[in-house]
């Protein structure tokens, strides 16, 4: 019989599975351990030292993130080393960053989160910030806001090891450290693809999408988020439009798109460029609401998707009747799925019998 | 334009370093054109050149020591002047020269005994900057017992660099197993800060399933006070040279990576020196030994920072475990080993374990202790492990003034009052007073000195080289400073206030907190002072 390896969590058994970190047993066991710098989809950094646990044998605390669960480890999450550790680091984390909640005018804090979970003490004395912005960035969808970074790094390694553009960097040293580009250049001017996953990795909000903070939209907890599926390819990447109801006179505003949790959907809290940040044709006033189907008197009518299938089939039989299949063409979109460019050339070849069928993504 | 993305080698990352100096430093393009040169993306490029101080500012030529022995010698005025001048100049941490400050770097080169009318002389240009204390870069500082003593003393600095290689030769008919025994029974520890059982090391590194191993060489202290590696580098390369080799034999590597500082120009012509003579000869069958200059950062001096720093990246310590010993340089098992230890080696091979435990006092060995400040011959003396700080004065020709505090051994071993005069400067004895051995730096203070302003001045010092990666150092060496800072504004102004009462909590937590042993050690100088030399908080104007 196989024997389940376990650790002591809290003076409680744990199982635990080879390659397992400690942080990962915790999370499934429901225990709580605050992470800052820990991203699921990243390499364990160690560096935010939110998750520091008390091992048995080790002098020192250890990173939850990056200590591998071993069969017999004895780990303390809650003792009062580890509880006065965490009040005393997220002090010290506020007293070089904005404590007021009003500075949260995008992403939720989860700097402010954890020490309001922890009943850090939030009277040290601040320090002014010192960390570089980039003020010359003219790109169109992200901005830095140094005053809100806590140098955890999440932006840098995730452009590093899950997109491979390595476009930003930690730059500099000390409390000087900071996000940057080479020679603090513009992202539209280094090998940025304008993703936006460092927006969704940074823990803070000081990473955040430019157009809502400069149009001072609502902060994202006043949001609604609606969950749908992009359209603009085929991958079928799960999103969140985030919703303002009470905007444009009650009609309602999309103010920004963001992805699930990494781990809860296919597309792992992942979104392109063009997912992240191209939703203004939602609100363009060319964009087709209704289906149309021109009169006799040449103008657009509004119709039912019932009579608006009819009158295309129409048309369709009656050109394939009069001129032939081959005078027919069929060019589908890229953003079809597979399934529906199958559907496609075989309503091309099987029911209108010609090969003359395309996709666009096909040359 | 975007820059191309182009996959890389180890190589071409551990090349950016030196790729950024022959570029001139970081100025603007220079990211870019060694990204073109190395395929290594140009944010990360610039993300390196941006860490190091001798790359990052290629505008700044000369560089005045902050260090606390070179402002005792009036390094802040020489500071001013500079400025006043018209200089390209900035402060800096300590440049390994305390024995012969106050300290200025010129480009790459230590000058040292600064005075006003060297910097009067240069005129503005810095080009011109000469010290006439100290012509050439081959300046030495002194040393103690001055006469050649091989019999006493293991590292003999007085006497003349030996290529015959001896201990190399013994090492090998030795057998590995043997070597590793004689340096355990010699009992010899790190002598880089940390008192690390170095036998441990060998074995670790030895008993490794991966074949690939490497030996390394940290050349690169720069702990305030602390210059030893400097005059062992000038005066017995072949000491050093001799011990790495030993040491590769001795857990199966075939090469030796040695990174000094990059101030270290005189230092670098040595070793390089020794390097190439062994090559000539071919005294090491089989090891090749590279050279990689450091560009300007303390954290560097840290195991770990060094293995990242010497692989290209930006020199942030890694987290432990693993150690260096199991996942080192580029992965692989690493035996890492300061100047001073690593050059220990051939001695304890040559006359025997046993020979080299009995040299010391209190613990194995002699040891080098770099005396600086209020004593009449600052230098570096080798003296049996565990003398105290009253035997290192007498053989620094005493006390200047009447002693009142001292640093045992770098900024990170904080200040001990004067009654611990007779306490033995050991690993244990040290530890015991909540001190540490450290790199044997001592500092001496006398009573004109303020320690409330010297532990300032070492907070700052630890402000600017917190590598920045992890909140309990990076805050809080500022943290600590800015509490300073307000304290003494406050009582310069008159009034009182309590900014100092969150100084233990935050020293606590840094302790407990930070990755590496810069930030757990960075608040002892206030600490300490605040415990030993409460009255001088109370100063007014106590910060200059």
């Amino acid at each position: 019989m196989i024997q389940q390896a376990h650790i002591m969590l809290n003076s409680k058994p744990a199982a635990c599975r080879d390659g397992e970190t400690v942080l990962q047993v915790a999370q499934r066991e429901g225990v709580f351990i605050p992470t800052l710098c820990h991203d699921p989809r990243l390499k364990p950094a160690g560096a935010c030292r939110t998750c520091l646990v008390e091992v048995e044998g080790q002098r020192r605390l250890l990173p939850a993130c990056a200590t591998p669960a071993a069969a017999g480890m004895v780990v303390k999450t809650d003792n009062d080393r580890v509880k006065r550790h965490v009040k005393g680091l997220l002090a010290l984390y506020l007293a070089d960053h904005p404590k007021d909640r009003a500075s949260e005018t995008g992403a939720p804090d989860q700097l402010l989160d954890l020490a309001e979970r922890f009943g850090a003490p939030t009277d040290w004395p601040a320090m002014p910030n010192v960390r570089a912005a980039r003020p010359g960035d003219a790109n169109p969808y992200v901005h830095f806001q140094p005053e809100k970074c806590i140098a955890c790094a999440r932006c840098t390694r995730y452009c590093a090891e899950v997109e491979s553009v390595h476009a930003i960097t930690l730059a500099n040293r000390g409390s000087l450290t900071t996000i940057f580009t080479a020679d603090g250049r513009g992202l539209m001017d280094t090998t940025c693809e304008l993703c936006g996953g460092c927006i969704d990795t940074c823990p803070t909000g000081a990473m955040t999408e430019k157009k809502p903070f400069l149009t001072k939209a609502k902060p994202e907890r006043q949001l609604e988020k609606v969950r749908t599926t992009c359209n603009y390819c085929g991958v079928g990447c799960q999103m969140d439009l985030n919703v303002d109801h009470s905007a444009n006179e009650g009609r309602g505003k999309v103010v920004k798109v963001t992805s699930p949790p990494p781990g809860t959907t296919t597309n792992d809290g992942n979104l392109c460029v063009k997912g992240r940040f191209a939703y203004d044709f939602l609100e363009h006033r060319d964009r087709l609401t209704m289906p149309l189907v021109r009169g006799d008197d040449g103008k657009f009518h509004e119709t039912t998707w019932e009579a608006a299938l009819q009158a295309a089939a129409r048309g369709l039989l009656k050109i394939k009747t009069e001129h032939g299949s081959d005078a027919l063409g069929f060019i589908s979109s890229s953003r079809c799925t597979m399934e529906e460019n199958y559907l496609v050339q075989k309503l091309s070849r099987s029911i209108f019998k010609t090969n003359n069928v395309h996709q666009c993504a096909a040359t | 334009m975007a820059a191309k993305k182009v996959m890389a080698d180890k190589h071409a990352q551990a090349s950016v370093p030196d790729k950024l100096q022959q570029a001139g430093g970081l100025k603007p393009g220079a990211a870019r054109a060694v990204h073109e040169a190395s395929g290594i993306a140009e944010a990360d490029v610039y993300g390196v050149g941006s860490f190091f101080h001798l790359l990052a500012e290629p505008g700044v030529k000369v560089r005045v020591c902050t260090g606390l022995s070179c402002l005792l010698k009036g390094s802040a005025e020489l500071l001013k002047q500079a400025e006043a001048a018209g200089l390209p100049v900035r402060a800096c941490s300590c440049l390994a020269a305390c024995d012969r400050a106050p300290a200025v770097l010129r480009d790459r080169s230590v000058l040292p005994d600064v005075t006003t009318e060297d910097l009067a002389r240069a005129k503005g240009d810095w080009t011109k900057l000469a010290s006439a204390a100290g012509k050439g870069p081959d300046w030495r500082g002194a040393i103690g017992p001055a006469k050649d003593d091989p019999e006493r003393l293991a590292m003999n600095l007085a006497g003349a660099p030996d290529f015959s290689c001896a201990a190399f030769a013994k090492a090998k008919n030795l057998g590995a197993e043997k070597v590793i025994a004689e340096i355990e029974a010699s009992g010899l520890q790190g002598r880089g800060g940390a008192g690390f059982p170095a036998a441990f090391k060998w074995k670790s590194v030895r008993g490794q399933k991966e074949a690939t191993r490497y030996v390394v060489l940290n050349a690169d202290e720069g702990e305030p006070g602390t210059f030893k590696d400097r005059e062992v580098l000038l005066r017995r390369p072949d000491k050093v040279v001799e011990g790495l080799a030993i040491a590769a034999l001795t857990i199966g590597a075939h090469e030796v990576y040695c990174y000094l500082r990059g101030e270290f120009d005189g230092p670098w012509r040595a070793l390089e020196g020794a390097v190439a003579e062994a090559g000539k000869k071919n005294l090491f069958p089989g090891i090749s030994f590279h050279l990689h200059a450091g560009q300007g950062a303390y954290i560097c001096g840290e195991e770990t920072a060094l293995l990242e720093a010497l692989e290209g990246k930006r020199g942030m310590p890694r987290l432990r475990p693993p150690y260096p010993t199991e996942f080192g340089l580029w992965g692989k098992p690493t035996l890492i080993h300061n100047v001073e230890t690593i050059s220990c080696v051939p001695a304890i091979v040559a006359k025997g374990g046993g020979w080299f435990k009995a040299l010391g006092k209190s613990e194995p060995g002699t040891k080098l202790y770099c005396v600086s400040g209020h004593v009449k011959q600052p230098g570096v003396y080798e003296l049996p492990l565990g003398s105290t700080l009253d035997d290192l004065a007498a053989a620094a020709g005493g006390y200047a003034g009447t002693l009142k505090a001292f640093s045992p051994g770098g900024a990170s071993s904080g200040f001990l009052p004067a009654s611990e005069r007779t306490r033995p400067l050991a690993y244990k004895a040290l530890a015991e007073v909540g001190s540490m051995l450290g790199s044997a730096g001592v500092v001496v203070l006398n009573d004109t000195v303020n320690v409330a302003w010297a532990a300032r001045e070492q907070l700052v010092f630890f402000e600017n080289e917190s590598c920045g990666q992890c909140a309990p150092c990076r805050i809080g060496t500022r943290f600590q400073r800015v509490s300073v800072d307000h304290h003494f504004d406050r009582a310069k102004a008159g009034a009182s206030g309590d900014d100092l009462k969150l100084v233990a909590e935050v020293a606590w937590e840094m302790n407990e907190g930070s990755i590496c042993g810069l930030g757990q050690a960075a608040s002892l100088p206030l600490t300490s002072a605040l415990k030993y030399f409460p009255k001088d908080f109370e100063a007014k104007g106590a910060r200059p």
